[in-house]
């Protein structure tokens, strides 16, 4: 289809904050700014889960925030593409193994492009949400091919989910 | 006959036309930030990509409201460029806008109900001021007819130029631009009423913003009578200086929108008619 090559020049990015320290969100803001100017390729950064493209998720994954965090990502009309930013977000980081935090983004939702670094710099969030059009492309083709040949278009599930999302939280000071 | 061709191929080619001011306006906003900005033709690469989505929609109705807005809006443009009576021009625009309030009122969204409320309060502001305009032009050309305007040999720039600038204070509240922008406010409403508009729907609603801006123009070219090259002239000032006050100031409240409309805008208008009325 010829509608797909036009996917790659208008991505449309929703930015969400996972708990983490802000570091990583400054510098999500910084690409938007002279120096970096994402927006020449395209890209807005909408507050709107249901007209964006693409995720960018910051932080650890607090239990507080992961339901929101699922229900963001389950807002978002396919294709779409999940870009974590960050040490926090790829792995859990600093916070990785204490008591209010899960180890990274992707327990819970599917994560295409891991952005590493503590904070990342700019110029690795351009790269990531660039390799993320790559995907989101392949990902709109067989989005397409499996309407087209009626069949079905997530063929492995390679993400674990280690955790139940439903859990409560459980009360650590006994 | 040439007459006639000329609106009718305005009218067809509005979502075109509405397109490349938009992008032409995103680079402008670029350059005044030093930065390089989106090509030319970018909102056509989001029209093209929105079209691709998987569509979701809150309830029937509320996409259906969503896509009579844009149907409703282009008619009001068709009804203003073939030269029809202004004040019907002036209340199909209250309908289209009227359409897109009752849609974000049907869904549950918060952020939607808020945009609304502020769209209300925008037509508030705005309408008087458009309607007071139009009795002007009435007073001075004996007709309603945008068909008048349009033909008259003495620009009515001359005649009511308070008009034409009370016109200027208003269109950035038309057009959603700042300081005038509570709205759409991205920052605090993400988009306001077109919240909840996502796929092929929220396009009718990203198109519909495109024909506002040919309607907005062609509103200011009312004021050029039938001197082509002051109508361009006019288009254009009118271009830089939504942009310049949009890129220079910031949002302010929606009280300080209306009663800034309400006593400087309005007043200009009223001061306007009653010199034609005068004379």
């Amino acid at each position: 289809m010829k509608l797909a090559s036009y996917r790659k020049k208008s991505p449309w990015i929703l930015h969400y904050n996972a708990g983490g320290c802000n570091g990583c969100d400054i510098e999500i803001l910084a690409c938007l700014s002279p120096k970096y100017d994402i927006e020449r390729f395209g890209m807005i950064n909408t507050g709107n889960p249901k007209q964006s493209d693409i995720l960018l998720v910051t932080g650890p994954v607090t239990k507080r925030n992961r339901e929101r965090l699922v229900e963001i990502y389950a807002q978002m009309p396919e294709p779409k593409v999940v870009v974590a930013c960050g040490a926090c977000a790829s792995t859990g980081g600093v916070f990785r193994g204490m008591y209010n935090c899960e180890g990274g983004i992707d327990q819970y939702i599917p994560v295409d492009v891991y952005v590493c670094g503590c904070g990342t710099r700019p110029e690795q969030i351009i790269d990531g949400v660039v390799q993320a059009l790559a995907i989101l492309e392949t990902k709109t083709k067989e989005l397409e091919e499996s309407v087209r040949l009626n069949k079905e278009a997530i063929k492995e599930n390679k993400q674990l989910n280690r955790r139940n999302i439903a859990d409560e939280i459980k009360p650590v000071y006994t | 006959m040439n007459n006639l061709w000329v609106p009718i191929i305005l009218i067809i080619l509005a979502p075109l036309l509405g397109g490349l001011v938009y992008g032409f306006e995103r680079i402008i906003k670029a350059r005044m930030q030093r930065r390089i900005g989106p090509p030319l033709l970018q909102p056509f690469y989001d029209f093209l990509k929105l079209a691709d989505k998987r569509k979701m929609i809150v309830h029937s109705a509320h996409a259906f409201l969503g896509i009579m807005h844009f149907v409703s809006l282009w008619f009001a443009l068709a009804v203003l460029l073939l030269g029809g009576d202004l004040i019907l021009v002036i209340f199909l625009h209250l309908l289209s806008t009227a359409l897109l309030i009752l849609a974000a009122y049907s869904t549950r969204s918060i952020f939607s109900h808020l945009g609304a409320n502020r769209t209300a309060i925008s037509i508030l502001a705005y309408e008087p001021v458009l309607i007071i305009i139009a009795v002007s032009i009435f007073m001075l050309t004996g007709s309603f007819d945008a068909a008048a305007a349009f033909q008259s040999e003495q620009p009515l720039l001359y005649k009511m130029p308070l008009a034409f600038i009370a016109l200027l204070l208003v269109l950035p509240i038309k057009l959603k631009k700042s300081p005038f922008d509570v709205a759409e406010a991205h920052q605090e409403l993400t988009g306001g009423v077109e919240l909840e508009f996502s796929g092929i729907f929220y396009e009718a609603v990203y198109t519909a913003k495109w024909i506002d801006y040919v309607f907005c123009y062609a509103l200011v070219y009312l004021f050029a009578g039938n001197n082509i090259l002051l109508g361009t002239g006019l288009i254009v000032c009118t271009f830089f200086y939504l942009n310049a006050l949009d890129n220079s100031t910031a949002r302010v409240s929606y009280k300080q929108m209306l009663r800034f409309s309400l006593t400087v805008s309005f007043s200009l208008a009223f001061i306007n008619l009653l010199l034609n009325s005068l004379t």
